[in-house]
């Protein structure tokens, strides 16, 4: 197993910083300034609702203290891989909802489209500017070795968590603003600027100016409601709600003081369904009437843009390979973890003959809900499994279990290793590009590989040092 | 700005300006329930103090019924009474968090650290001591809460409309203070001018925070005439009606700049109402009657609120209750 602190039997250059403090300071005493760190996140206001019932719903996400350190050459290959892979999604995406070339060209069978919940066939022949339709893209990356990364999902609808990235810095910053003196931690300040831009980038055609920005949130009773309104805050735009704003002449517009202002480009954080009554989900009261037409005629972009789902889905996730192949002309720069689709009779087969050994995930489902992972699940949880894997295989794909990388976290016993993936997020506006950070999670139990915050993971501050050093 | 941030700034500080109130509410409660009685006295104080929160249709059994043990109940913890002091931390707090991009850090931090410390206070067991470290506890809070605003927000329409919040709130708040002598029963009706009577004002000027300022201002004991004077219509003190109009006529002229529609329908009411005051004098609030007098201007100050909240796009606030 990979430890990332590491190489070979020594520690690696990269994390002599991180060493010396450790040691300066001792496991026991930084472990006993967490509170401290916690006390940070809870005043500035960062939580994460879980929907669990009976448990605090402003729980703070676990912070481990423990820095994660990708060097120039590492990083490379992660922001390359990333903006490679977000600009085959969002190339793909333009062609489901237009000419369907990879339909036509027999590269991906045109049900695997039509039979996904995630596709929208209200938006076909609908071009948003620069073909951008998703806009933020989170690519889940994974790594077995040091220069071995896989993609384990693509998130391509309304990506959460960039947040946590600067604010685990900020933490860190104020906390320990030693580690980042000498300046080789790349600065992850962009991240406003960088989205601010790439929105402005996409004004719609009808834009009379200026754009006006704009981030919708479902309110504040919503899991990443804090998320929301920190980068309302960083891009310095409105944070409204559905009922804020209001359509007319096919113009969209939020209610102010001094009466109705147009808005341009909106960044939406409410989920398709609910965007549009006139179009989707009637029930909803989040969204916005007649939003869906005023994208159309040219008057507001969104972003994301609706069904850009159909580019995440967990089926769909096995072909992108092909995609970056057919439409960038390239091989991929990360590979993704190989993956069995459990409709497809003979992978059906294997699966079920090595579910000990695999992880089986539902094609649709998310957060780390609904799967099973073989190496540390009981008799029954398998035979249960099995059941539903033969009863509804084309609902579900199977991987090996990879021998997922580790990062040292602090415990009460010392220092342990722990599985981590990385979120970095993609932003495409006129160009394509990301801060040199990402999101890492870390799962907490030891031998556990399951990462998400909806399931007891936690994060750290993710770090990419720069070759450049301002202090020889 | 968004209507609902308007609103959201509004109620925030209406309900930091409320949850103060309440405290000093409690406080005057307290003191006026320990002074000495006479025959007759009437164990009134609680139910004037039910009136004066505004809590008489919420108020369990109707306000006759209160004792000290039930109005602390109503008043502090109950999440039912929309003044009680918890529900005014939450919802001061819900109303933060939902307009959280127009907050300084300082604000945010300053409300959301009370919601948190709430909790333990709560676990306590209100006896006489507890309850007055909580109360102190609670206008504390409110200080830098309101000292975060001060100190940290640009004076924009932001900072205007937490202003006008608080100022109606205030205005609201004093004057249903100074009812409360009011509805207090004396023991005879011959005791009006005397020593009870003199200890049941310095109790309203206390809960008004102001009773050091009488004595600033007046260099005698307390009396209606002064009370009266300095919590309406001083312009100097920080609590009187006086005060709270030439704040709002302020703040509505910089939030109304450049729109004469507003100006015209708002500010000149305000304006208006204002002017009124200026020229009032105390012969013409006791020729009218101080319970009379203050129940008009209740009346007055909510509709101008209405208007306000209506003029800038967000629903009109709950119709409060008339005393």
């Amino acid at each position: 197993m990979y430890n990332e602190m590491f190489r070979g039997s020594g520690l690696r250059d990269e994390y002599a910083v991180i060493d010396a403090w450790l040691k300066k300071h001792g496991p026991t005493a930084l472990l006993d300034r967490q509170a401290e760190a916690e006390e940070l996140f809870r005043r500035i206001g960062i939580t994460f609702a879980v929907y669990t019932e009976g448990t605090d719903p402003d729980r703070l996400i676990p912070f481990d203290m423990v820095p994660r350190v990708f060097n120039e050459k590492e990083w490379s290959i992660v922001e390359s891989g990333s903006i490679q892979r977000a600009k085959a999604l969002n190339c793909f995406i333009a062609d489901v909802y237009g000419d369907r070339n990879i339909v036509r060209e027999g590269i991906i069978p045109e049900a695997m489209i039509l039979n996904n919940p995630a596709y929208l066939s209200q938006m076909n022949g609908y071009r948003p500017p620069n073909d951008i339709w998703s806009h933020i893209i989170g690519v889940d990356i994974v790594r077995t070795e040091e220069d071995t990364f896989y993609v384990l999902e693509d998130n391509c609808r309304t990506p959460s968590g960039v947040s946590y990235v600067l604010q685990n810095r900020e933490v860190m910053h104020r906390m320990f603003p030693d580690l980042f003196e000498g300046g080789r931690v790349r600065p992850v300040d962009g991240y406003g600027e960088l989205l601010a831009a790439a929105m402005q980038d996409c004004a719609p055609p009808n834009c009379p100016g200026k754009p006006t920005l704009a981030l919708l949130t479902p309110g504040q009773y919503n899991s990443a409601y804090y998320e929301h309104y920190f980068l309302a805050d960083l891009m310095g735009i409105e944070l409204v709600e559905g009922s804020d704003l209001f359509v007319e002449d096919d113009v969209v517009y939020m209610r102010t003081t001094n009466g109705p202002e147009r808005v341009d480009v909106l960044y939406r954080r409410i989920d398709d369904d609910f965007m549009d009554p006139e179009v989707f989900f009637e029930g909803s009261t989040l969204g916005v009437p007649g939003i869906i037409r005023a994208m159309k005629a040219g008057n507001i972009t969104m972003v994301n843009a609706p069904g850009t789902g159909i580019a995440d889905d967990k089926s769909v996730y096995t072909y992108v390979p092909d995609m970056i192949r057919f439409y960038l002309n390239e091989e991929p720069i990360i590979e993704n973890v190989p993956t069995y689709c459990c409709e497809r009779p003979d992978e059906l087969t294997y699966v079920l003959e090595n579910l000990p050994e695999l992880v089986v995930k539902e094609v649709h489902g998310s957060g780390g809900y609904g799967m099973l992972v073989g190496p540390t699940a009981t008799q029954e949880e398998i035979e249960e499994f099995r059941a539903k894997l033969i009863a509804n295989p084309t609902n579900y794909i199977a991987q090996p279990t990879l021998a997922l990388s580790t990062s040292p976290i602090l415990t009460p016993d010392g220092m342990s290793p722990r599985h981590v993936d990385l979120r970095p997020f993609v932003i495409s506006g006129k160009r394509t590009a990301l801060i040199p950070s990402g999101l890492t999670r870390v799962a907490l139990q030891e031998g556990s590989l399951v990462v998400n915050s909806s399931q007891g993971g936690g994060v750290k501050d993710t770090w990419v040092l720069s070759d450049r050093t301002s202090h020889a | 700005m968004l209507s609902r941030t308007a609103e959201g700034l509004f109620w925030m500080s209406r309900y930091v300006e409320r949850m103060d109130n309440t405290a000093r509410l409690l406080d005057a409660g307290r003191r006026l329930d320990a002074l000495p009685r006479q025959d007759g006295a009437g164990s009134s104080e609680w139910t004037s103090i039910v009136i004066a929160s505004g809590c008489s249709e919420s108020f369990p059994d109707g306000p006759d019924s209160a004792t000290s043990t039930t109005v602390r109940e109503h008043l502090v913890r109950d999440e039912t009474n929309p003044s009680s002091i918890v529900s005014c931390i939450l919802a001061a707090r819900h109303n933060a968090k939902a307009v959280r991009p127009s907050l300084t850090s300082e604000v945010w931090e300053a409300i959301n650290q009370t919601q948190s410390d709430l909790k333990q206070h709560l676990n306590n067991e209100f006896d006489r001591k507890n309850l007055n470290a909580f109360l102190d506890w609670v206008q504390g809070r409110a200080s830098l809460i309101v000292g975060a605003i001060l100190g940290t927000m640009l004076r924009d329409d932001r900072y205007g409309f937490v202003q006008i919040g608080k100022w109606f709130e205030r205005a609201d708040a004093t004057a249903r203070l100074l009812d409360v002598k009011y509805h207090v029963l004396l023991p005879k009706v011959s005791d009006v001018g005397g020593g009870f009577d003199y200890l049941q004002w310095l109790q309203i000027l206390r809960a008004a925070n102001s009773a050091t300022a009488f004595r600033h201002v007046y260099g005698r004991s307390p009396d209606a005439e002064g009370v009266v004077d300095l919590l309406v219509l001083n312009a100097h003190s920080p609590r009187s009606l006086r005060t709270a109009l030439d704040q709002l006529d302020i703040e509505m002229n910089a939030l109304t700049k450049g729109n004469a529609g507003l100006q015209q329908a708002l500010l000149g009411q305000i304006k208006s109402q204002n002017q009124v005051l200026a020229q009032l004098s105390l012969e013409d609030i006791f020729a009218r009657g101080l319970h009379e007098w203050l129940t008009d201007f209740i009346r007055e100050t909510n509709n101008l609120a209405g208007m306000t909240a209506e003029a800038f796009g967000f629903g009109a606030p709950p119709v409060a209750e008339a005393s």
